[in-house]
């Protein structure tokens, strides 16, 4: 074997293949840049890269710069794979990030696992591996996580709910999705409602409203809906045109702050652990000029996830010092303190055996026609992780 | 090796053991030695990435020779190419999650699957000719990943089901050369089936088949049988490619098995050039590598790193763009230069073949 | 009631898309895998056209309209032409290339957003009922849409001049083009009038839910409903269509609402079993192919 590296390595100064001699923390990321669910991650994607620049144009991290490398995998598990290899290898990144379907984790993982490089979820689903007991190399930045956010929404229906609840479900069929739904529907028994219908939806519909007239024939006086954006507000709007009059809570999605506007429905609720735009903080402002700058094509109030994924990446590097490894990164993670600036409602705290946080708040928001904006209807509202 | 008539300069085989033998000349011999020594060179001198490009592409090499044999010789159109490799996976993946089968039971049980499939996949052609068996095809495709999303789903693998490394005799395969090698067997073990089929009673049958349906049957051709055998052989060997898939990336996931997958494995065929097993392997490397190509000639413009939202989207156009100009220009495919380049090469000084005293 | 409703627009999307594949099927044997991607496009070009003519939501219409007729009459001659007369296989990779390639360009345009061409039209999408069932205006428009075009279609097959042409191309495209039909203009206006009718489902669907990169997969949904009437009858689409879109319609309401995304290809596989050239196709044909 030493013998065969030896040669490797004698034949590949031969060829004259780049060595590696890197003057910057190389930080590598595959994301669905493309393909269908790329409406949800390449904004994120967007956001983290402009965060990263603006780091960067202000001098880096510990007087180096972050070489951010970008990968596309289109959402395909196989593409996500042969990025995540290439990054290791390759370009010898020393933090992976995922931002991308979570048909992609399982090879990513994989790869990562082998070259034992820590991994942080910048945009989609928090994998169970990062709730405690955590797998030591993932990380989980993202706002969204099962079981907790169908627990909230389904609190926020109880507390705002007039009489008995009759709830109505819909997801996306994917797994994902679905196994949430499932989850929200058992709970709701528990906490004393009663689901009415589950409607299960696939991706590429013509048309919702067969779906939504099986919901509302069996007559919910809510709905809760944790899918793809796309199946929730069309899901909502396909309600809406049947004549349902009653109030439906959906996750807030990097969109629901140009969607909102646009539904101008006052009992459609959206709730999410990201501080919307409308509360115009500081922070906010930031993210609008340094997007106005950057010239995007996405709108800066889709880009909060990205923006939280890069101020993670900063502060990891910052606490694992130059030169850093994997290792010395990884470690960094471990005990780090990320200060959201009010984007999330408390401290993103990782501990040896929580990679996710160890609270988690969420706020409500919705249509206010008569002041013609988005009102926050419920402020932060917090859960301890296990 | 892939070409039907003699290299040498005329015919001098006086066995049947020589007019048998796969290499016949000395220098084919040497050149197939260079090659070889290359191939086995190619793992030590190379990156990680570039072997992990030449592990994908032993992959795709494989299935695209499987689809030529269906189509390229057999002539009948398969569209569900993605869902028996699917297949393959997905059997490699339920055994290895369910039962903790090892590699040996895992390779023939898939291979057991493509038979069935194959059969199952052949059975309209014996009824649909041309676009109607295209179709059937594609909508066989569309139940077996929805069977294989039913599983995930129901099994609660929303993130695609992750499976051990093969481990011969207690040593796991990981390393990315090994698998190189193992790959590699594999592929090559798939060339000479299909050289062997092609140039045996049933490759005939098949060959008479794409040319025409009625003079096969006259010819004592029994058209059902040998159309079936295409779909069993060949799904079979589409399914191992799905089983050493699930194995190398080390998980199974029905995203992974799209219809633009079925495409690119028909884009290779294409590309590679219809009717030669030479243009299956040219085909898989070009549609390998294309998109990295693509990839790193864009990040040589100034200012790439704003682009790189838009680089995929590029390379999606130039894929789309790439297939159309091969179709509209070169339908002979890869293999068609090449043979127009060895023609050249072997004409010298002519032009074209000089009418008296050429070979036939 | 609101059942029937939805089968009816339902049915009427799957028909105005199916009568693209049927249209350029019956004259040129070749099957379009890239109606969906040219229906999609025809949204994108709404998009285009309302920032072009602002306050004329007509007029934007219009244009986007129009536009989409000539790119199908581009993609014609450009592309589509040189195939004329080769492989089956050749000819449907290459709307499959044409299709990857839309996609890519719309990306790199538009980004991968889901997209409100209403909204940039500044129209809205009232609900209307009728009885006890509801249905949305553009919904409504739609179903209009696809009675007229079909109606129309009808006319211009059975009287005109160069719909007569087209039919003639249709059954035997030689004796068509030694009679001294011009075969290239008989293809042209087949594209023209597929992509034309393509896009008008795309802006009608667009217009009333938004629609996202993810449209062409729509167009392949409405697939077995042209292949279950028979790939080279108009009527056949509008029975298919109907077929597969109750069965849909009730599977879901009825039975499993996951079962909607496989029943279309169930039924197109008992349909190749049966009946492979459909319920009014025609059978020669299968053996031409």
């Amino acid at each position: 074997m030493f013998k065969k590296t030896l040669l490797g390595t004698i034949l590949a100064s031969a060829l004259g293949l780049p060595a590696v001699a890197q003057d910057a923390y190389v930080i590598g990321l595959t994301g669905a840049l493309t393909g269908p669910p790329s409406s949800t991650y390449a904004p994120a994607v967007e956001g983290l890269r402009i965060y990263i620049d603006r780091v960067n144009a202000s001098g880096g991290v510990n007087g180096k710069p972050i070489k951010l490398i970008l990968e596309d995998d289109g959402a395909q598990p196989s593409k996500a794979a042969a990025n995540t290899k290439k990054l290791i290898t390759q370009d010898k990144a020393v933090l992976l990030v995922n931002a991308s379907l979570s048909s992609t984790y399982a090879p990513m993982v994989a790869e990562s696992k082998n070259a034992q490089v820590p991994l942080l979820f910048a945009s989609g689903v928090c994998p169970q591996s990062v709730y405690p007991p955590a797998d030591p190399l993932q990380f989980c930045t993202t706002g969204y996580a099962a079981n907790y956010d169908s627990q909230a929404a389904l609190d926020f229906v109880k507390a705002n709910a007039k009489g008995a609840v009759k709830i109505g479900f819909a997801a996306m069929a994917i797994p994902l999705s679905r196994g949430e739904i499932d989850h929200a529907e058992s709970l709701s028994k528990t906490m004393g409602m009663t689901p009415v219908d589950k409607e299960v939806i696939p991706p590429p519909t013509a048309d919702y409203t067969p779906f939504a007239t099986k919901l509302k024939d069996a007559g919910p006086n809510w709905v809760y809906s944790w899918a793809p954006w796309v199946t929730q507000v069309r899901t909502f709007e396909a309600l809406r045109k049947l004549g349902w009059k009653d109030a439906m809570i959906a996750w807030a999605h990097l969109e629901s702050e140009t969607e909102l506007p646009r539904l101008k429905d006052d009992r459609f609720y959206v709730i999410g652990a990201n501080a919307l735009f409308q509360d115009d903080l500081p922070v906010h402002k930031e993210i609008i000029e340094a997007a106005k700058k950057a010239d995007s094509k996405y709108p800066p109030t889709m880009m909060t996830e990205g923006w939280i994924g890069g101020m993670a990446i900063e502060a990891a590097l910052k606490a694992a010092g130059w030169p850093a490894d994997a290792a010395r990164i990884r470690n960094a993670m471990e005990t780090m303190k990320l200060d959201t600036k009010g984007l999330r409602g408390s401290v993103i705290e990782w501990t040896k055996d929580n990679h996710f946080r160890t609270r988690l708040d969420y706020r409500v928001y919705r249509w206010d026609s008569a002041k013609s904006s988005i009102v926050r209807v419920q402020d932060w509202k917090s859960y301890a992780v296990k | 090796m892939f070409r039907p008539t003699p290299r040498a300069s005329g015919y001098f085989r006086t066995t049947y053991a020589a007019d048998a033998a796969l290499v016949q000349t000395r220098t084919e011999k040497i050149f197939l030695l260079l090659f070889l020594i290359a191939l086995a060179v190619l793992p030590f001198a190379a990156g990680p990435f570039i072997l992990d490009l030449a592990c994908q592409f032993l992959l795709a090499s494989i299935g695209a020779l499987s689809l030529m044999l269906l189509t390229g010789y057999a002539g009948q159109i398969s569209l569900g190419h993605a869902g028996l490799i699917a297949a393959g996976a997905f059997t490699t993946g339920i055994l290895a999650r369910e039962t903790g089968a090892p590699f040996w039971v895992t390779l023939p049980a898939s291979a057991l699957t493509g038979i069935v499939l194959g059969f199952l996949f052949g059975l309209p052609s014996l009824r649909l000719r041309g676009l109607y068996l295209a179709v059937s095809t594609l909508a066989l495709h569309f139940i077996v990943v929805y069977l294989g999303g039913e599983y995930e789903t129901k099994r609660g693998f929303s993130t695609g089901i992750v499976i051990e490394p093969p481990s011969f005799g207690g040593i796991a395969l990981r390393d990315g050369r090994a698998w190189y090698f193992v790959l590699l067997a594999a592929a090559a073990a798939c060339l000479l089936v299909c050289v062997n089929l092609l140039r045996s009673r049933s490759g005939r049958a098949w060959l008479a088949i794409h040319a025409r349906e009625t003079v096969a049957e006259a010819l004592g051709i029994g058209i059902a049988r040998y159309k079936l055998l295409a779909f069993v052989i060949s799904s079979a060997m589409t399914s191992v490619a799905g089983c050493l898939f699930a194995y190398y990336r080390g998980f199974v996931s029905i995203e992974a098995f799209d219809l633009f997958l079925s495409i690119q494995y028909v884009a290779m065929i294409i590309i590679g050039g219809m009717g030669s097993l030479l243009g299956a392997i040219l085909g898989a490397a070009f549609v390998v590598v294309f998109p990295y190509l693509i990839e790193n000639a864009i990040r040589l413009l100034p200012n790439a790193q704003r682009l790189a939202g838009d680089i995929f989207a590029v390379n999606y156009a130039a894929f789309g763009v790439v297939m159309i100009l091969f179709l509209l220009f070169e339908p002979l495919g890869l293999v068609g230069i090449w043979r127009r380049i060895q023609n050249y090469f072997l004409l010298w000084p002519f032009k074209q073949r000089p009418l008296a005293g050429g070979r036939t | 009631m609101q059942l029937v409703v939805n089968i009816l627009v339902l049915a009427s999307i799957y028909a105005l898309i199916a009568c693209g594949y049927v249209l350029i099927y019956r004259v040129s044997r070749v099957l379009n895998l890239a109606h969906g991607e040219l229906m999609m496009l025809g949204a994108y070009l709404v998009l285009a056209t309302a920032s072009l003519f602002d306050q004329h939501p007509a007029l934007a219409l219009a244009a986007a309209v129009f536009l989409s007729l000539v790119s199908g009459g581009l993609v014609y001659v450009f592309l589509m032409r040189k195939m004329t007369g080769e492989m089956v296989l050749a000819a449907i990779l290459t709307t499959v290339a044409l299709g990857i390639f839309i996609k890519g360009m719309v990306v790199l345009i538009w980004s991968a957003q889901q997209q409100y061409p209403a909204q940039a039209l500044g129209v809205s999408n009232p609900s209307l009922s009728i009885g006890v069932a509801s249905i949305s205006l553009w919904s409504a428009a739609l179903v209009g849409v696809t009675a007229s075009t079909y109606a129309s279609l009808f006319v211009f097959l059975r009287f005109g001049r160069w719909g007569m042409r087209m039919r003639a191309a249709g059954q035997n495209p030689l004796l068509a083009a030694q009679r001294g039909i011009n075969l290239h203009g008989i293809y042209a206006l087949a594209w023209c009038l597929s992509t034309l009718t393509g896009a008008c489902a795309g802006i009608l669907m667009a217009l009333d839910s938004g629609f996202t990169v993810n449209m062409p997969v729509i167009g392949l949904k409405a697939f077995p409903a042209a292949l279950v009437g028979g790939l080279d009858s108009l009527g056949g689409a509008l029975l298919g269509a109907l077929i597969v879109a109750s069965a849909e319609v009730l599977l879901i309401y009825y039975v499993d609402p996951l079962l909607s995304d496989v029943v279309p290809f169930l039924v197109l596989i008992a349909m190749l079993i049966v009946r492979p050239w459909g319920l009014f196709g025609t059978r020669e044909e299968l053996d031409r192919v």
